[in-house]
């Protein structure tokens, strides 16, 4: 185009330009005319040769200059409605620009600033909240601790013409509180890997603390402190497992951070028989058998209530008598006539062996 | 003239049928996709029945809390969510309720990770790396169209015949 326009302003200029007219003007007019109306030129040069026509020349011209400044008109209208659209946006942008708390934490107050001027409707949307207000722009725009209690992402929406929204996280506050899971609640002594505990620390509004912390579990049974150790925790969890102890009672375990403890109770009860012995002696109804004090290997006595079996071989008979332990003993009597022998087995652990002669 | 009065049934019907079919078309919108992986979970081992089960109890809860929040009702919490993580979503629902306020959580794309799995099998944590369309309206007027990717920390415990939510809260990042 540019290269076109040059070529036809040194015809125009010299051949249809009027006096009056400016040359830059002619230029465009005309070439701007020869562009919209395809032939206008050439037609105009062959009229030369034949005979030129001033006035519908001029015309045209003046045709031109007429539509190229409702083209300019119309260039500047857009320009200028462009120009005006841009600053409205760029000032309805900068009037709800929002800028969110950078680090807030649970349960304390915050704010965010919100630029621009004029008043707008402040929408606050995260975990457990859902709230509405009408604030003033470019002034600070407080959120009451209670509406950040609960550690999570929230949503903070700013409408006026436009909605404008920003998010930011709300991190849990300090521990306060340990949940702490431990198994079982009852447990034979002398296990390996028997007892078991999962700790999560918690802050005042039921957050997780997801923040690493050192968590010191300790398990003690009487006096003896069986286990102490520190665990760190690692995405809101500490967790222990170890062996129960050697004596039959509570197993206090305790999980600590700082000043907040948590407690539980484990009880330690005797494991299976070890070393079972009987001693019998005949009477008139026939044979009378119990055990020494039961205990375990560890020394414990069994509990109350485990079974006993008694089996008496006599004369190719054989019978057995079920007895529970009372008081650490188990006790049977046996119908045997003759000789017997008598043997005593509990769980999977087998007593000794016990002759009594035949009824005299 | 004829060609037109020949149309007007069909055109009718075509637009019953949409109508009727745009509110299931929504709602099955809300329904949530969900991987797991349990590579890295421990102490303990997830068995993979366990880990079929958390799949679709998980799934299940992500459904009914969008539906919960983009309808405002309570009933789709009860089962899926219990102690702070129903609390939460209960207060979220009773608070969208008085302001006029709704919650869709259209395009929901869960990739979850089991992270650990407690040694008597009553709790596992997981990372749920959540992407969804997020779109908040006041009154039916859309105040934000917007697409999140959420880091969610889950703690899951086992409850009669199902897994349930227990805490349910997001965080910056793992």
């Amino acid at each position: 185009m540019p290269g076109n326009l040059s070529d036809h302003s040194v015809l125009d200029n010299s051949v249809l330009a009027p006096p009056a007219q400016p040359a830059s003007v002619l230029d465009d007019s005309v070439s701007a005319d020869a562009v919209l109306k395809g032939s206008v030129l050439k037609k105009d040069f062959a009229l030369k040769g034949r005979g030129f026509q001033p006035r519908r020349k001029y015309r045209k011209i003046s045709r031109g200059f007429s539509r190229w400044s409702r083209m300019a008109a119309t260039r500047v209208g857009c320009w200028l409605l462009v120009c005006a659209l841009a600053v409205h946006l760029c000032s309805v942008c900068a009037a709800q620009d929002i800028h969110p708390p950078t680090s807030a934490s649970a349960g304390e107050d915050t704010h965010l600033t919100a630029a621009g001027s004029g008043k707008a409707t402040f929408y606050l949307m995260g975990p457990g909240v859902s709230s509405k207000s009408e604030v003033e722009l470019g002034q600070e725009v407080r959120i009451p601790a209670q509406n950040v209690r609960n550690a999570g992402n929230y949503s903070a929406i700013l409408c006026s013409d436009t909605c404008r929204s920003a998010t930011f996280y709300v991190t849990p506050a300090p521990p306060a509180t340990l949940t702490f899971l431990v198994h079982p609640s009852r447990v034979p002594v002398g296990q390996n890997d028997a007892v078991s505990g999962v700790a999560l620390p918690f802050d005042q509004f039921h957050n997780l603390v997801v923040a690493p912390h050192e968590i010191n579990f300790q398990l003690t049974s009487g006096n003896p402190n069986l286990m102490s150790r520190t665990v760190r925790t690692q995405n809101g969890i500490a967790w222990f497992r170890t062996n129960s102890g050697k004596n039959a009672g509570v197993l206090q375990v305790n999980a600590s951070l700082d000043a907040v403890t948590s407690r539980r109770a484990v009880q330690q009860v005797a494991s299976d028989p070890c070393n079972l012995r009987i001693k019998g002696q005949r009477t008139t109804k026939g044979i009378v058998v119990e055990t020494e004090l039961v205990r375990d290997c560890s020394g414990n006595p069994v509990p109350d209530g485990t079974i006993v079996t008694f089996t008496a071989n006599s004369d190719n008979t054989k019978s057995s008598v079920d007895a529970p332990i009372k008081r650490g003993i188990a006790r049977a009597q046996i119908e045997a006539l003759g000789a017997a022998t008598i043997s005593a087995a509990s769980g999977v652990v087998m007593g000794n062996e016990l002759r009594i002669g035949a009824q005299p | 003239m004829m060609l037109a009065r020949k149309l007007r049934l069909p055109i009718a019907s075509i637009i019953m049928l949409v109508a009727i079919s745009a509110p299931l078309l929504r709602a099955a919108d809300s329904s949530a996709k969900v991987q797991l992986n349990v590579d890295k979970a421990g102490p303990r081992a997830v068995e993979g029945q366990t880990e079929q089960v958390i799949l679709r109890d998980y799934r299940t809860a992500r459904t009914s809390l969008a539906q919960a929040l983009e309808f405002n009702t309570l009933d789709p919490l009860e089962g899926p969510f219990v102690g702070t993580a129903k609390k939460r979503l209960t207060d979220t629902v009773t608070s969208q309720r008085s302001t006029g306020l709704s919650s869709r959580y259209a395009d929901q794309n869960h990739k979850l990770e089991a992270v650990f799995y407690a040694p008597e099998g009553d709790v596992i944590e997981l990372h749920d790396t959540a992407e969804y369309q997020l779109q908040v309206s006041d009154g039916g007027k859309s105040i934000q169209d917007q697409h999140m990717v959420v880091h969610y920390v889950v703690l899951m415990t086992p409850a009669a015949d199902r897994w349930v939510i227990r805490q349910l809260q997001a965080v910056p990042q793992f």
